[in-house]
């Protein structure tokens, strides 16, 4: 069965990347031709040829018919987009108290700085957009706007208390074209400005400069961003409200959420500008690290411990938590300290191996009942022997062997932290599960990507190991559940996985889709990795071999570094279909995004049967996310210059 | 000798002790994960059986053979016997829906990326407008979108009522061809009694035309004369094909006289020596492999020395042998039965169909035609089941993972078409090629040749993605697996079999891929 399906594995992406990379070549390769004066250039592009004249006469009508019905239908009186305006925080935090809202800001500030600090230091310097771009988008958008302005037919006339008139046939009676072109006023100012705006570039700055001069894309982004955040201030956006219901009648979007996006965009900004300063100074590579780090934990600390809110008991972290850590960190370092003394030998080995007999037996006792141990303790036993089993592949000087020991004692540090944080109990004043909306989709994404990556990387590595079993139990494993639908598996864990534990073991509905997502997404992300790990070179095993690095050397230092790069832009993708199949989650009845507005909604006794509004906008969200993560792919990839022979 | 030396002459003459030696810790570490995952497996196998015991959930496959008390939205047969009947629905529902999507998808796939690499500017944009739109968003919130759009945008069913007779009708060409918020109704071509009378008739037209064509082809290769190879061996399955139609009962005689007594030899097959026949077979397929495996070994200088690695793939090739035996002769003397039976059962099936439509031609067609009709339950005007009913899932989800998956392919097309050099479109240029000759002789089928593999990626995806059917819905296997696993508790009975379902479905169209991948190869000389 493998060797059937191997032959088609992949290929997709390579393909695609290849030839996104051969029409940018081709692009590159006549940057001197200026552009062609309008006429012309609509008879290169558009009239050419007897066919392509056809083409563009079908074509351009047909899309034009097609954008004035998806106008009229959208700015029609019986659309009900208050259903959106008004349920905003519910399609995206669901029912997470508006009292303790600020944990989100908070939560999604955190986001924001790590994100604008990333960017900031980022490497990959693009060109930017030229000028000659920017011109043609607001020319664009300024033409669609004056376009769609004269397509939409007269609204319909509303009486004093806000009914829509009705003829004799139950039409409703229109304005006059006169008036609708004369009350589209805001339209018309708005269309005109990016009109202008873009010919006075074009025109104003002659061919060569309009080509050659260019803004980076994401200063470009922020302006973009600042004028959607200014509309806060002087737009009223609908009414505000919460879970369908409208509170105060006055209160608008515009009201609620004006000063947080404002301090949301200026905390953007200002980490970026802080992350360009710190790029240019030789502490910019440990900044990175430490960027990626915290980025790691982020999902973790916002999730546990600034959303969820827990009750901490003082006593008991007094008593119990912080002598256990601090046990752990000075014991435990203290063995790795000294098990990483080159030239131990046969007892380093022996009390590593002690520890883990110890670590697997905390474990086997705890399971049968024999003694009790606390789940901290042996989840750090473990890691511990695990370590220490492998810590010989450390040795070295006597500074390095302190590095180690300090990063053992952050790790126990941090996990003492977040399981003392996941213990105690939430404080959150919501229904069941406190987060909902888009914040389980976005969790939901993170750990899957988080936990399946490890998970990925331990398949691919046994499915292109020389041990048999290794092989034959990953390979078996990778194609059974590429083999079956996703959706399959979800209703596995989901529904069945109860089942499977023993007495008085439960898991959350919620947690166990999280297991079957981050298991699922292991199987395709062991793919990718798989691709790399063969892209690594035969001379590079044969040089570590010559120099005598262990296989576990060989492994983390030489050939995983090389094989990650290589995989990072599947990766990517990988991210990306993560996140459009948590949408599955609907399915199996958690309330995500999709479900609240394709069900939620539609159920509130104010909009009942409103779900095509809500639906349009998960589409536009889904998009943004999808479409700029894909964006971001094609230019880390370009970076990377993976594909360049 | 100085330090390093000694050092060296130890390491390479002394034994490590044991447990660093490299081939025990290997195998040491091999079996105890063998062993800790079949364990754990096990482990879990008995907790599920235990609490399931204790919610007193019935488990095992009888279900299959029980009426489910279910009745389904559409498919083959809606009010199904059993529990069986009801799954094969839903999976000859998958299938349709998979076949279907998968031609179409590649159909409509092509065009868009064909279009995206267009010269004309509004076309490419257009065509890439529709992809970045497509497959940036979930499938899940396509399908959705679909099912509620056609609900809002197609006419009420029946909406059309006689006033004198009270009779409904629905357009655009009543009784034929209905579009409604219901779904579509078109008439359905199903095969009849005399189908594989004509189907034996067609079956030797195609060996016929196949010589045809191979003689044809030798002509054209000889005399450079166009001979149309495949056109001539079209048209000699197509006469056989029409004359078949007025003949096909000569070939009645087949059930009876082949089938039927192929099906009671079988029937009169004791057990036994099957089981010692499957055993023995078990055993002989193992020694085989074990001996092609040591031939391969063997060099010019004699028998190479046998790795660990090599020890292990023959002893686990014996232990295979001995598994598959003490299965089959004491663990599940049951499988031998059913095979014998199945086999009757597959035979007897045969008999039955080459049996029928002995009578005149008229009667018994090899093809018939049933019409829609409107059936009307209580005040409501509904699709009646004589037609061929895509209902509003149907079209959500046909609409949802065509559009979506010709959305990936249209990408691989224009990755193959940009794969093919540059040097090929300026030879075809250079002898004078028309545009559209030059992409339907030169270009797609070099790009084809590339983009295969991943194609046949996208057919698997699309046919696991009909799955999604369960939020309109639509009566896929998923659908009705979980209607039947709410109703029984079987919920890992069910589960195995839609993981055996689709894991068959993907090794099919692996299968079929990979086939014409071999065949559209450049065969290097």
């Amino acid at each position: 069965m493998s060797s059937e399906l191997e032959h088609l594995d992949g290929g997709t992406a390579e393909l695609i990347a290849n030839a996104d990379d051969r029409e940018a070549e081709e692009a590159a390769s006549r940057p001197d031709e200026p552009s062609l004066p309008p006429l012309e250039w609509l008879r290169a592009n558009l009239f050419s040829s007897v066919l392509n004249t056809i083409l563009t006469i079908v074509f351009g009508l047909a899309g034009v018919l097609a954008f004035q019905r998806l106008l009229n239908w959208a700015f029609s009186h019986e659309r009900e987009w208050d259903a959106v305006r008004v349920n905003m925080r519910a399609l995206f935090t669901f029912t997470y108290p508006s009292s303790q809202y600020g944990r989100i800001w908070i939560t999604l500030g955190i986001a924001l700085t790590l994100a604008g600090l990333s960017l900031g230091l980022s490497r990959m310097v693009g060109q930017g957009f030229s000028l000659k771009r920017i011109s043609t988008w607001f020319m664009a958008w300024g033409g669609a706007v004056i376009a769609g302005i004269l397509l939409v037919q007269p609204h319909a006339k509303r009486s004093a208390n806000g009914e829509v008139l009705l003829d004799a046939d139950f039409e409703p009676v229109r304005e006059s074209f006169g008036t609708a072109m004369a009350d589209r006023g805001w339209w018309w100012l708005i269309g005109v400005l990016l009109l202008v705006v873009g010919v006075t570039m074009w025109v104003g700055l002659g061919d060569l400069k309009r080509r050659t001069t260019f803004i980076g894309a994401i200063p470009f982004t922020l302006g973009v961003l600042a004028v959607l955040v200014s509309t806060l201030w002087w737009f009223h956006w609908g009414n505000y409200g919460e879970q369908g219901d409208i509170i105060e009648p006055g209160r608008t979007v515009k009201d609620s959420a004006k000063l947080p996006w404002t301090a949301m965009w200026v905390v953007l900004t200002a980490a970026y500008i802080v992350g360009r300063q710190i790029a240019v100074t030789d502490r910019a590579g440990s900044v990175r690290v430490l960027v990626n780090f915290s980025w790691l934990l982020t999902p973790f600390v916002t999730f546990w411990v600034i959303l969820r809110d827990p009750a901490i008991d003082y006593a008991h972290v007094w008593s119990t938590d912080l002598p256990m850590a601090v046990a752990f960190i000075i014991g435990g370092g203290a063995v790795l300290f000294l098990l990483t003394k080159p030239g131990l030998g046969e007892v380093g080995r022996i009390i590593s191996i002690g520890l883990f007999g110890v670590a697997i037996f905390n474990w086997v006792a705890a399971f049968f009942g024999i003694y009790p141990m606390l789940q901290k303790a042996r989840i750090s036993f473990l890691l511990l022997a695990l370590i220490a089993l492998a810590a010989h592949n450390f040795a070295g000087e006597r500074k390095q062997r302190l590095r180690f020991v300090l990063a053992w004692a952050g790790v126990m540090a941090i996990l003492h932290y977040l399981v003392t944080m996941i213990n105690a109990p939430s404080t959150v004043d919501a229904p069941d599960e406190f987060v909902g909306g888009f914040l389980v989709t976005v969790y939901i994404a993170a750990f899957t990507m988080i936990f399946s990556f490890p998970l990925g990387i331990l398949l691919a590595l046994g499915r292109t190991s020389t041990l048999p079993i290794f092989r034959v139990l990953s390979t078996i494993y990778i194609e059974t559940v590429r083999g079956v639908p996703f959706i399959t598996i979800l209703f596995f864990f989901s529904t069945f996985l109860n089942i499977f534990l023993p007495d008085g073991m439960e898991i959350e509905q919620l947690a166990a889709a999280g297991l079957g997502f981050a298991l699922f997404s292991a199987a395709y992300l062991a793919e990718n990795i798989r691709g790399g790990l063969q892209a690594v070179r035969r001379g590079q095993y044969e040089a570590s071999d010559a120099l005598g690095l262990t296989t576990v050397q060989r492994t983390g230092f030489i050939v995983l570094p090389q094989a990650l790069r290589v995989s990072i832009p599947p990766l990517v993708g990988a991210t990306i279909s993560t996140f459009k199949e948590t949408s599955l989650l609907a399915i199996i009845g958690i309330i995500d995004f999709l479900r609240v507005a394709n069900s939620v909604v539609p159920g509130q006794t104010v909009f009942l049967g409103v779900r095509m509004e809500g639906l349009l906008f998960v589409c536009m969200i889904y998009w943004v996310g999808a479409y700029s993560m894909s964006k971001f792919s094609q230019r880390l990839e370009r970076h990377l210059g993976v594909g360049e022979h | 000798m100085t330090d390093t030396q000694t050092s060296l002459h130890r390491a390479a003459t002394e034994k490590p002790p044991f447990y660093r030696d490299a081939t025990v810790v290997k195998w040491l570490v091999q079996i105890t994960t063998l062993a800790v995952t079949l364990f754990a497996i096990a482990f879990l196998v008995r907790e599920a059986g235990d609490s399931l015991q204790a919610k007193s959930i019935q488990t095992g496959f009888g279900f299959l053979e029980v009426d489910p008390a279910i009745s389904l939205g559409e498919g083959i047969d809606t009010d199904p016997a059993t529990g069986g009947r009801a799954l094969w629905v839903g999976m000859v529902n998958t299938i349709r829906m998979a076949a279907a999507g998968i031609f179409l998808a590649t159909i409509l796939g092509t065009l868009i990326g064909i279009g995206r690499l267009s010269s004309n500017w509004l076309v490419a944009k257009l065509a890439s407008g529709f992809i970045e739109y497509m497959r940036n968003i979930p499938l899940l919130v396509h399908i959705i979108l679909f099912f509620v759009t056609i609900a809002v945008v197609f006419p009420d069913f029946g909406e059309n009522v006689d006033p004198i007779t009270g009779e409904v009708s629905q357009g655009p060409w009543n009784g034929v061809f209905h579009v409604s918020n219901k779904g579509f109704s078109v008439p359905r071509v199903h095969i009849d009694n005399g189908f594989y009378q004509w189907l034996i008739i067609v079956a030797i037209g195609s060996v016929l035309g196949r010589w045809v064509s191979k003689r044809r082809q030798a002509l054209q290769d000889r005399t450079g004369q166009e001979t149309y190879p495949v056109l001539s061996a079209l048209g000699v399955i197509a006469v056989f094909a029409a004359v078949g139609w007025f003949i096909h009962p000569i070939f009645g005689f087949v059930g009876d006289a082949i089938f039927a007594p192929i099906r009671d030899l079988i029937d009169g097959t004791p057990q036994g020596p099957v089981q010692i026949l499957l055993s023995v077979a078990a055993g002989v397929v193992a020694a085989l492999w074990i001996r092609r495996f040591l031939a391969a070994r063997r060099t010019p200088g004699g028998a190479a020395k046998l790795t660990d690695d090599d020890w292990f793939r023959v002893i686990f090739a014996g232990i295979a042998a001995t598994i598959a035996c003490v299965v089959i002769l004491v663990l599940w003397p049951g499988l031998s039965s059913w095979l014998i039976n199945s086999s009757r059962d597959f035979f007897d099936v045969l008999a039955n169909k080459f049996g029928d439509g002995r009578g005149s031609v008229g009667d018994d067609p090899p093809f018939s035609v049933s019409m829609p009709d409107i059936e009307k339950r209580g005040n409501f005007a509904n699709m009646g089941p004589s037609g061929l009913n895509l209902t509003q899932g149907f079209a959500a989800v046909f609409f949802g993972v065509v559009l979506y998956t010709a959305a990936f392919i249209a990408e691989i097309v224009r990755g193959g078409i940009l794969a093919v050099p540059k040097g090929q479109t300026e030879a075809a240029e250079a002898i004078g090629l028309r545009r559209s000759t030059m992409l339907r002789r030169v270009i797609l089928p070099q790009a084809f040749r590339v983009s295969l593999p991943p194609l046949g990626n996208q057919y698997l995806n699309l046919t696991k993605n009909t799955s999604l059917a369960i939020a309109v819905g639509y009566t896929d296997v998923v659908q009705v697996g979980q209607t039947i696993f709410n109703q029984t508790g079987r919920s890992l009975e069910v589960f195995i079999i839609w993981m055996l379902f689709y894991l068959a479905c993907s090794l099919t169209i692996s299968v079929v891929v990979n086939f014409f991948n071999v065949r559209l190869k450049i065969v290097e000389r």
